[in-house]
């Protein structure tokens, strides 16, 4: 039954262990990139989904819904493919020859995950008691200024949890970049199954791999908790 | 009824046993003259090689018009026998078809268990490509190459072409469609899949498969191991079509410019080396 002989050496030097590191450093390249920018976006987005504008109120709730019930999958499709017709030939030529297939897979990752973090961010905000928001602003405080010294630095602190499963999933999403070329990590060791047929091999080092970013991620906010923001287990 | 059941299955058990014991014939060609019947083993679903004709509800295509010519040419009647690529070759050594007509590949392997005629259909892995683009491989060096993923065409294409970078998505419409944004300059895997892309596209006038060949595939006829008169006597025929203009003839009636295919004949029916 038990036929299947590892043989790890295919993995561990040579042009397919070349490939699964290049791999790697896309897949961390995108996942960096995206973490980055969909908490930035989602900040924005958060606020904007308070704002009294009732303008600035229904866009975020327009935005939120969208992104947040369509399949990541079909909005890779849609940045990679369908925003061919909505631009200019010449930003399309452009884009065609920098290898749009990376921009293609971040944008959507970003926009993806932004709508989750926003309403993470959100559900933060609101549970700081609202007298402080009517504090703040009888103190002088605009309306921005008021999330952005009292509100969110609060916010945020309690959002960090929900948020750590979010840049997981962001992570882990980056894989579905593969389906528009993007050579992540998952893209590669398919590529060295179907070369090698050593596809036990190929995908036990990427789920390694996959799992030991997640831990990082989560080892990195545990000692943003501890050493910036001073929370402290149990306390 | 139970009895009918058993009736039957002896009857057929006796068939099946009496088959395989039945040993093929030596010479084919003297066996075929006698019966007064060619049986071919063909593709019933792979047009334009061979499928069933909608209106007549009988098998057609390009190996079914060799098929008929050889057997013109021995004066006897044909019968088709729709066959699978696993199943073409154990039917023929058991000598329930006189020959494959099925888009055989000719490969070594094979050749250690049949004979092959001469090569009567030539293909490859090609590019389609934007009108003019590629007049050669060269010019597709340090170029963006759509195809699928984990096809032999995506392993083809990097070995030929390891400056380009290969772009593999889950299927060939999605290349096709990246080539039509320009998000690749080609897209690459077997002619006949290529032609039926084009064959479909909505804006075929913009793109061409030109002429240049990643791998070759040369189709022959398969007839059983050793059996030299009948052998001699397809590539014979098939030389002899070629001469005269017939076999070209077919070609264009399937693939030509009247088709949906719109090939080119890159090929001659030649003796074999």
């Amino acid at each position: 039954m038990l036929s299947y002989t590892f043989d790890w050496s295919v993995i561990t030097s040579g042009q397919y262990h070349d490939w699964l590191v290049s791999g790697l450093k896309v897949t961390l390249q995108l996942s960096l990139a995206g973490i980055i920018l969909s908490f930035l976006l989602g900040l924005i987005v958060a606020v904007m989904r308070m704002s009294h504008l009732k303008l600035f109120r229904w866009s975020a709730c327009v935005f939120l819904e969208f992104t947040r019930n369509t399949p990541l999958l079909v909005q890779i499709f849609f940045w990679y493919f369908g925003s061919y017709k909505l631009l200019p030939t010449a930003v399309n030529e452009w884009l065609n020859n920098t290898g749009f297939e990376f921009a293609a897979g971040l944008i959507a990752l970003t926009i993806y995950t932004s709508a989750f973090i926003a309403e993470d961010i959100r559900s933060g905000v609101l549970s700081i008691p609202k007298e402080q928001m009517e504090a703040a602003q009888s103190s002088g405080f605009s309306y921005l200024r008021s999330m952005q010294y009292i509100i969110l630095p609060q916010a945020v602190r309690i959002t960090i949890p929900p948020l750590v499963n979010q840049f997981l999933n962001l992570a882990k999403n980056s894989s579905l970049a593969m389906t528009i070329g993007v050579m992540e990590l998952t893209y590669q060791a398919r590529q060295v199954e179907s070369y090698t047929f050593k596809g036990f091999e190929a995908f036990t080092a990427a789920t390694l791999v996959y799992l030991a970013i997640s831990v990082v991620i989560t080892f990195l906010v545990d000692q943003y908790n501890d050493r910036v923001l001073k929370i402290h287990k149990g306390a | 009824m139970k009895k009918l059941v058993a009736l039957f299955m002896m009857t057929a058990a006796v068939t099946v046993a009496a088959k395989s014991f039945a040993a093929p014939p030596a010479d084919t060609l003297a066996e075929v003259k006698k019966k007064g019947v060619l049986v071919a083993g063909v593709k019933d679903s792979l047009p334009p090689f061979g499928y069933i004709d909608e209106k007549t509800r009988t098998i057609i295509g390009y190996d079914i018009d060799f098929v008929n010519a050889i057997a013109k040419k021995l004066g006897v009647k044909v019968e088709l026998k729709p066959v699978t690529s696993a199943s073409r070759m154990p039917q023929l050594q058991e000598g329930n078809i006189d020959m494959i007509a099925a888009t055989m590949t000719k490969n070594p392997e094979r050749a250690k268990q049949i004979d092959f005629s001469h090569t009567y259909f030539f293909t490859g892995q090609k590019f389609i490509t934007k009108k003019g683009s590629v007049t050669a491989l060269k010019d597709l060096e340090g170029k963006r190459i759509g195809t699928a993923k984990g096809s032999t065409s995506e392993q083809n294409v990097k070995k030929a072409l390891p400056t380009a970078t290969v772009l593999s998505f889950d299927d060939y419409p999605q290349a096709f469609l990246a080539l039509q944004q320009g998000k690749v300059q080609a897209v690459t895997t077997d002619e006949a899949i290529l032609a039926g892309i084009l064959a479909k596209s909505p804006n075929k006038a913009q793109f061409e498969i030109p002429n240049v060949q990643l791998s070759d595939e040369p189709y022959g006829l398969g007839m059983r191991k050793g059996d030299k008169n009948f052998v001699d006597f397809v590539n014979k025929t098939i030389l002899e079509m070629e001469k005269s203009g017939e076999a070209k003839k077919i070609f264009e009636k399937w693939f030509g410019a009247t088709t949906d295919f719109h090939l080119q004949r890159n090929f001659k029916i030649t003796a074999d080396k």
